[in-house]
Order: C-alpha cells, then structure tokens, then sequence
C-alpha cells in the first residue's frame, strides 16, 4: 500500500497532538466534562474523514478548532438539554464598550482583579456568549487574529472588535466578584 | 493614531504582532496618553489573571486513548517492510548479545536501591509541574475547594492534614502519574519557591525501612536529588512525597505539618 494515498495517519499523529486544547474550548462550549469529551470525539471522527482535504503546510491548530466550533454550531448544540446563555453572533449588546474600564482605573482595582479566584473567573466567562467565550479562550491559546478569523468564519476586522468587546464584557463580569 | 485605535490594537501591541512602524506608534501614543497607558495596564491584568488562573480542562488520558484508536496508526510503506526482512534477523541477534552483555553487567554492578525510583519519579513529577507539562488543574488556596476536585478522578480519597496558611500557602492541585499508580498533587508555595505534595496509594511500593527520621506522626526518607530535597512518607494506606528547590529545614516544616498526627 503507498502512503501517498493516506494522508489521514500521519495527520493523525500531528491532530492528537492537540487534543488537550481543543477539549479545554470543548469544555467551555459545553459547560461539562461529558459532553465535552463527545464533542473532541465527534470532531476527530470529522476531522479523520475530511483529512484527505487538509492542505499541508496549513495551519492544521485552527483547521481542528474549526471543525469543532462547526460541530458544535450544526449538531451539538441543537442536542443539548441546558440552552447557552447568549447567542453565538453577538457579544452582549448591553456590555459597554471596551475603553469603558472605569472600574479598574486605579492600582487598587487592578489589585482587586489580580485576586480574583480561578472559579470565579470560569463563572464570569461562562456567563458570555459562546461566541464571546469562543475568541477569548483562542486569543489565550496563541492564535492569531487570522487565524481566529479563520475558525469562527468572519473577517479579521470583525474578530478584533469582537474580541475586545469579548474581553470588556469579561472585565465587568469579574467586577462583580472582585468587589 | 488615536484613542480607539489604540484601544483596538492593544492586544496586538501587547502579544507582538504589530509591524515595527505600528507598534512605536503606539508607544508614542501610549506615552502621551494617560487614558490608553491605564487601558492598556487592564489588559494586560486581565491577560495575566487569565493565563494563571482560568481553570484548564485537558482531555483525560481515556479519550486520548479512544481518539488514536480510531485514527488509525501510520501504514509502513513498502521499503521498511523489505528492510525489516534483512534486518530482523540481524537485528535479533544484536539483540540476544545485548541482553547477555546486560545480564553479565547487573551481575558484576550492584542495582541502585528501589527507593532510588521512587525519588526520581517525585522529582520528575514535581519537573512536570514547574516546565508546564503538567498544567495546575485547580487553582485555589481553599482545601475545601481542591480536595473536592479530587473526586472521580482519583482511585483513593488524598487526606491532607495541612490546609495551608501563610507561611506555606496553598496555591492548587492537579492529577498526575507517580510510577503505576495516579497521585494527587497539591502545590504550596513559599515565597518564590513551589513546592509539590504528591499523594498515592503507597501499597507494593519499596518504602525504604533504614535511614529515618521521625517526622510528624511518620518517620520519613530525606535526601537530595537533582539539586531538589525529596522527603518521602507514608501514612497508613497512603504515601506521600514532598519536592523542591527550597531549603531542607523549611520543606521540613511543612513536611512535619503534613504528617503530624490526626
């Protein structure tokens, strides 16, 4: 058998690689371990049968967060019993925009946020939009605004105003618990 | 370039993707702009909080295990099957010369003391821990928060008779391998120092049973390795490891603390 005819396990190898970080936005998307862990499966299952169309020398970080975001839009979503807060288009239209960081306007503030705990942080992102939650969690996993085009399927203008509005709804999410 | 704009590049400036032309722009601008420095320093926080605090959740070992399965393992092609008949037979008998050489050495050399394993393991548990291998999978000085995160994901219940305090705060926990068995990972800090607690089932393990020194209610193994101090313990069905680079007395400390009586 030729390998030039399977391109699937050698991309494989490189896929698995990245099965800790597509389960972590996995599990930020779900909101639990189980359907988390179903959603990383059905992912690789549509990865391995698209692989013959990855392009090599692609990004192939951003071609898995892809899958799975779509996986998550068609199927997954429409099979869950708990419906996400927020849509998937949309940052929370009632969250100020991002240079409305008043609250953290002195060393005290920062201080405030500096110890907020890890729990408390995860509640606040969940409390965005899944789309919201989708290019925070990609921007912090080193992906390039391109890139983050790229996976969530709009222009980069769109990512970089999204993303900062992302970021501020955050911050004034966290203000609740840093007080 | 003006205060939205900047406002909106921030993060590029501040992850490096700007072109250099751009980015001395806004270190001008930002130089200027008391309003945008202050914007700029919470995004920065809120990066930092994020980076260090934000729970991360890692496939278990399970799902990677069902994820290759049924990717399937790479075809040889047609050239290493040849090869491999040439050299299979070959190679069998570098083997079969290895093995006697290997008999005849363990033979002549005496073996390293069991225990030895056992320091290595922890020292290269606790490595994993400070070069990121091992992420902290629970970020919190509450004991009341991680000893509950433990659940389902250990085959034993981790007792800890030391919450942390201020001397030797408790900064979080995670899952990890110590030889056969899994072991649950407290960290605790002190000062710049981190400090790994493993916890494991200590049954089938080779506790040394010379060379102790009372610890606690235990009596425990102290050495160095690597350049970290190693204190090893066990405590009815469980055993314990403390590492790290801090000094012996004060890992000491929170050693006897972790041990005393309960």
């Amino acid at each position: 058998m030729d390998t030039r005819d399977e391109p699937a396990p050698a991309l494989g190898r490189q896929a698995l690689a990245y099965a800790d970080t597509l389960h972590n936005l996995a599990r930020y998307l779900t909101g639990n371990e189980a359907d988390a862990d179903d959603l990383v499966q059905e992912t690789y299952a549509r990865a391995l049968a698209a692989a013959a169309r990855f392009t090599p020398g692609s990004n192939l970080k951003a071609w898995l967060f892809r899958i799975l975001r779509n996986t998550f839009i068609s199927g997954y979503r429409r099979r869950r019993h708990d419906p996400t807060v927020g849509g998937l288009d949309t940052v929370d239209p009632a969250v100020a925009p991002p240079d409305s960081a008043g609250w953290l306007r002195d060393d005290l503030e920062l201080d405030r946020l500096r110890k907020i705990v890890a729990e408390d942080i995860e509640r606040a992102l969940m409390t965005l939009s899944e789309d919201a939650r989708t290019v925070i969690l990609l921007d912090l996993e080193g992906l390039t605004e391109v890139e983050v085009a790229e996976v969530v399927g709009c222009a980069v203008g769109t990512v970089k105003s999204r993303l900062a509005r992302a970021r501020a709804a955050l911050r004034q999410r966290l203000r609740d618990y840093a007080r | 370039m003006d205060c939205p704009e900047v406002r909106l590049t921030l993060l590029d400036h501040q992850r490096a993707r700007l072109a250099p032309e751009a980015d001395a722009e806004i270190l001008a601008h930002l130089e200027g702009c008391a309003s945008c420095r202050e914007a700029d320093a919470v995004e920065r926080a809120l990066t930092e909080v994020l980076e260090a605090r934000l729970p991360q959740y890692p496939a278990s070992l399970a799902l990677k295990r069902r994820l290759a399965a049924r990717w399937p393992a790479p075809v040889e092609d047609r050239r290493a099957i040849r090869m491999r008949r040439w050299w299979l037979p070959a190679a069998a008998l570098g083997l079969t010369l290895l093995v006697v050489a290997l008999v005849a050495y363990a033979r002549i050399v005496p073996r390293p003391a069991p225990v030895t394993a056992m320091v290595a393991e922890a020292v290269n548990d606790h490595l994993r821990g400070l070069d990121g291998r091992r992420p902290v999978e629970i970020t919190s000085r509450e004991i009341h928060q991680v000893k509950p995160w433990f659940a389902g994901r250990l085959d034993f219940a981790p007792r800890v008779a030391f919450a942390g305090d201020d001397e030797f705060p408790l900064r979080g926990a995670a899952v990890e391998y110590f030889l056969d068995r899994k072991a649950a990972v407290f960290l605790y800090g002190r000062r710049l120092h981190t400090i790994s607690v493993l916890v494991f089932r200590a049954d089938d393990l080779p506790w040394p049973t010379t060379a102790l020194t009372p610890l606690g209610g235990a009596h425990a193994y102290v050495t160095v390795a690597r350049g970290f101090n190693v204190i090893l313990w066990r405590q009815g069905e469980l055993g314990y490891a403390a590492i790290s680079d801090l000094d012996a007395a004060e890992l000491s400390q929170l050693a006897t603390r972790l041990a005393r009586e309960r």
